[in-house]
């Protein structure tokens, strides 16, 4: 996986959170280094014809490349598909933008934070009576790479078999709208719009979060979801079937509904003495679905994701020692590998020119000097 | 252009997914996959659940089924019997995929478990999406798009600063997961490639929701953040800062922070917001060279907060966005579908496709999730109806509905 970026437009995670103090400059970017392990960096100047050219080797020399400026600034490069098949017929390349490479918002700018209120994300997530937010961490952004890295795979298999390549148009939007088809599909049958309903769920009652004894002076919650009639008989149980929990009403769903408050209320009374890790446990044990809210801090020690290696260790120049995530899928004759940590801004120019595009040191040593090599 | 077959074109998929796992099958069908959606013989559980179209209760109704369903051909099987299972292993034996959302041990103790299809096919790959994976101290636990994400750090950063963390309505960590293990698929296709053999793609639900916080659970270790809830704001630098501003007729997206490649947005805004007189001396006076968002005072932060949000107030939603599509002001509505079927850029690409349902009408979907020459991703049939499932299930151990069908999309208009 190689990088290629820019040292006078350096890379937007390189850049986020930089101050003149930041230790080791855009090398020192935390969030940058936790996204983009296992890959080589090579820094080019692209305002330079030579810049380019050597960009254009490189893709073609490629499995697969993938971009994701505004559309139309690759063509004035020479370096989108059109350009680059002519000399690599079977390319494989993805372009990903928030509204596509076509119509006429196409040059529409914007980040994840966009990308989530257009696609619908916002308008689903909070409590009715507030304004919307945002799932935590832009979402049509931690999406779209799982489609990328979907529709690459599927184009390389498709290769393999056929020996054709295709450009792939990825917008950002229309992928998050996709996953949003039940609320699509209600407001077309049905002109029905749904909307954010805080936890509280359309099929099962009670479903929500409820506040828990506090632990080292921070707030702590518990997540339950009383699936069905069945399930709300285990909820009694497992509270050891106090009066209010007998009420005929509440053997249903729909008389559930109409207790929400009520019943969110008594099973808050339950939760506020306990700690978290308890009531998930307990309700687990009555073979309910109830776990631990954690935060960040919290998931370095959930046992399940230490069972599973989610987290690895990895070794950078200027942060020292740190963790990055793997993915959430396992194999069971491959193991994900994190091999390197994050590169340094052109870390890996010289390696990577010398050994995919057998540039002699002479000639690296000439770009470099011409400024071509960043 | 007219569909063409699509990059898995013969891989055979037979998805006995519940709702956690409709969306991996869906993607892989809309990629070319032959995929067979396997339901019990009285039909998913999400037939049942509304809303249903046209408010008629109706297993062939349910808008959920419908929506996630579409590209599978269908039929069902009655596992917990041993012709069943029987005729369920005779299919596995001529599939590439099986993809499953059962509690762990729960196809092994049927006798269907990874060693029975692995003995009964090398090639075969079964892909099991469940909560909290495969194996580990909480394999048993149960698990829903709620506990899940309460159990990845995202559900606590999300929401209000003076109420219970918040999720999501519709279940986010299905459709992250569900991606998760199409890719896990392909891997596992590309592998054997070379081994000659099928793998056990093991997916966790609540794993896949970690990574959706964009590396912060990671930089827990670097910088000590928790997370921690600020509704309709974001913490930058040393800041809280706004992200969801009201509007005169609902809510935008729009940020104060995101580097140099944010600045111009922002004198954009300053330019529009000066042509309605609504720009003070102050604010025009900003030297945006020099603007760094990671070194605003929150005294900086609440000024530029009055005066975007008091011009805002002033302005509708549709009248923001095509402001911000004519000059980049990076500000996006907070829609609804009722804004995203008007959408003129969705209209543009043909993104929306009328699907024929047999015997309930045509009904108005999302197409594609990406555009390739020739369509190679598309609905390539509605959703799968039960009675035709049944139908097929009581004739013989292969029949299936045909592969080959009229199609049953057809764009609003022409897609690329």
């Amino acid at each position: 996986m190689i990088r290629v970026e820019s040292r006078r437009r350096p890379d937007f995670l390189r850049i986020l959170r930089l101050t003149p103090t930041t230790p080791g400059g855009v090398d020192g970017s935390a969030h940058f280094a936790v996204l983009n392990p296992n890959k080589l960096s090579i820094a080019l100047d692209l305002s330079r014809p030579e810049g380019v050219a050597l960009a254009r080797r490189l893709a073609i020399a490629a499995d697969a490349v993938a971009e994701n400026f505004a559309p139309g600034a690759m063509a004035r490069w020479g370096l989108d598909y059109e350009s680059l098949v002519r000399e690599r017929p079977d390319l494989v390349m993805i372009s990903t933008c928030l509204n596509g490479q076509t119509g006429p918002d196409r040059a529409y700018p914007g980040f994840g934070g966009q990308g989530s209120a257009l696609a619908g994300f916002n308008h689903l997530t909070g409590w009715p009576d507030r304004e919307p937010v945002g799932p935590f961490g832009t979402i049509t952004d931690s999406l779209s790479p799982r489609f990328a890295a979907l529709l690459l795979a599927a184009a390389l298999v498709h290769r393999r078999r056929t020996g054709a390549g295709q450009h792939i148009d990825l917008a950002q939007v229309e992928a998050g709208i996709v996953c949003l088809s039940e609320s699509l599909l209600t407001y077309t049958a049905n002109g029905e719009i749904l909307t954010r309903m805080g936890n509280r769920s359309r099929h099962a009652v009670p479903h929500g979060v409820f506040r828990c004894a506090d632990e080292d002076g921070r707030d702590r919650w518990a997540a339950i979801a009383v699936h069905d009639d069945e399930d709300w008989r285990r909820l009694a149980g497992a509270l050891g079937h106090p009066a209010w929990t007998l009420e005929p009403v509440l053997a249903t769903v729909d008389g559930r509904r109409r207790h929400e408050d009520e019943i969110e209320t008594r099973l808050t009374e339950w939760t506020a003495t306990r700690t978290a890790a308890d009531v998930a446990a307990h309700l687990q044990a009555a073979g309910l679905d109830a776990a631990p809210v954690e935060d960040f801090g919290d998931l370095h020690d959930d046992p399940q994701l230490a069972h599973r290696r989610h987290f690895r260790t990895v070794e950078h120049d200027v942060l020292g020692t740190h963790p990055v995530e793997t993915h959430a899928i396992r194999f069971s004759a491959m193991e994900p590998r994190i091999e390197r940590p994050a590169p340094r801004l052109g870390a890996d120019t010289d390696v990577v020119l010398r050994e995919l595009l057998g540039i002699e040191a002479a000639e690296l040593d000439r770009l470099r000097a011409a400024g071509v090599l960043e | 252009m007219t569909q063409s077959d699509g990059d898995l074109s013969g891989i055979r998929v037979l998805d006995l997914a519940a709702e956690p796992g409709f969306f991996a099958g869906k993607v892989l069908g809309d990629l070319g996959a032959d995929v067979v959606k396997v339901e019990p013989p009285e039909g998913d559980r999400a037939r049942r659940r509304g809303p249903f179209w046209g408010g008629v209760v109706d297993a062939e109704r349910s808008l959920l089924w419908l929506a996630l369903n579409t590209s599978k051909r269908g039929m069902t099987l009655a596992l917990d019997r041993p012709r069943g299972r029987e005729l369920f292993l005779a299919l596995a034996e001529r599939a590439d995929v099986v993809l499953e959302t059962e509690a762990p041990g729960s196809l092994a103790a049927r006798g269907l478990g990874w060693e029975t299809l692995h003995a009964r096919n090398r090639r075969a790959i079964l892909c099991s999406i469940t909560p909290f994976g495969q194996t580990g101290p909480r394999a048993a636990w149960r698990g829903s798009d709620l506990t899940v994400v309460a159990t990845s750090g995202n559900l606590y950063a999300t929401g209000d600063p003076d109420r219970a963390p918040v999720r999501c309505s519709l279940p986010v960590s299905y459709y992250h997961g569900g991606l998760e293990a199409a890719v896990g698929v392909l891997f596992a296709l590309l592998a054997r490639d070379q081994s000659g053999e099928g793998q056990h793609v093991d997916v966790s639900l609540q794993a896949a929701m970690v990574m959706p916080s964009i590396g912060t659970a990671a930089m827990f270790r670097m910088n000590g953040q928790r997370g921690s809830r600020v509704g309709a704001f974001m913490h930058a630098g040393r800041t809280i800062q706004r992200e969801i501003w009201p509007c005169r007729d609902g809510f935008v997206s729009f940020a104060l922070r995101g580097g140099p490649a944010r600045v111009p947005g922002l004198i954009a805004m300053v330019a529009y917001m000066d042509e309605h007189g609504m720009a003070s001396a102050r604010l025009k006076a900003i030297d945006w060279k020099s603007y760094n968002h990671n070194l605003l005072t929150q005294e900086d932060v609440d000024f530029l907060t009055r005066e975007f949000g008091a011009f805002f107030a002033t302005k509708t939603t549709a009248e923001l966005y095509r402001a911000a599509c004519e000059r980049s002001l990076m500000l996006a509505p907070v829609n609804t579908p009722r804004e995203i079927t008007g959408s003129p850029q969705l209209a543009a690409r043909g993104f929306f496709v009328d699907v024929e349902n047999p015997g309930r009408g045509t009904l108005r979907y999302p197409g594609a999730f990406a555009v390739t020459h020739g369509a190679r991703v598309a609905i390539r049939r509605p959703a799968p109806r039960l009675s035709s499932s049944r139908a097929c299930a009581s004739s013989s151990s292969a029949a299936v509905p045909p592969a080959r069908s009229p199609p049953a999309t057809s764009p609003t208009t022409a897609r690329r």
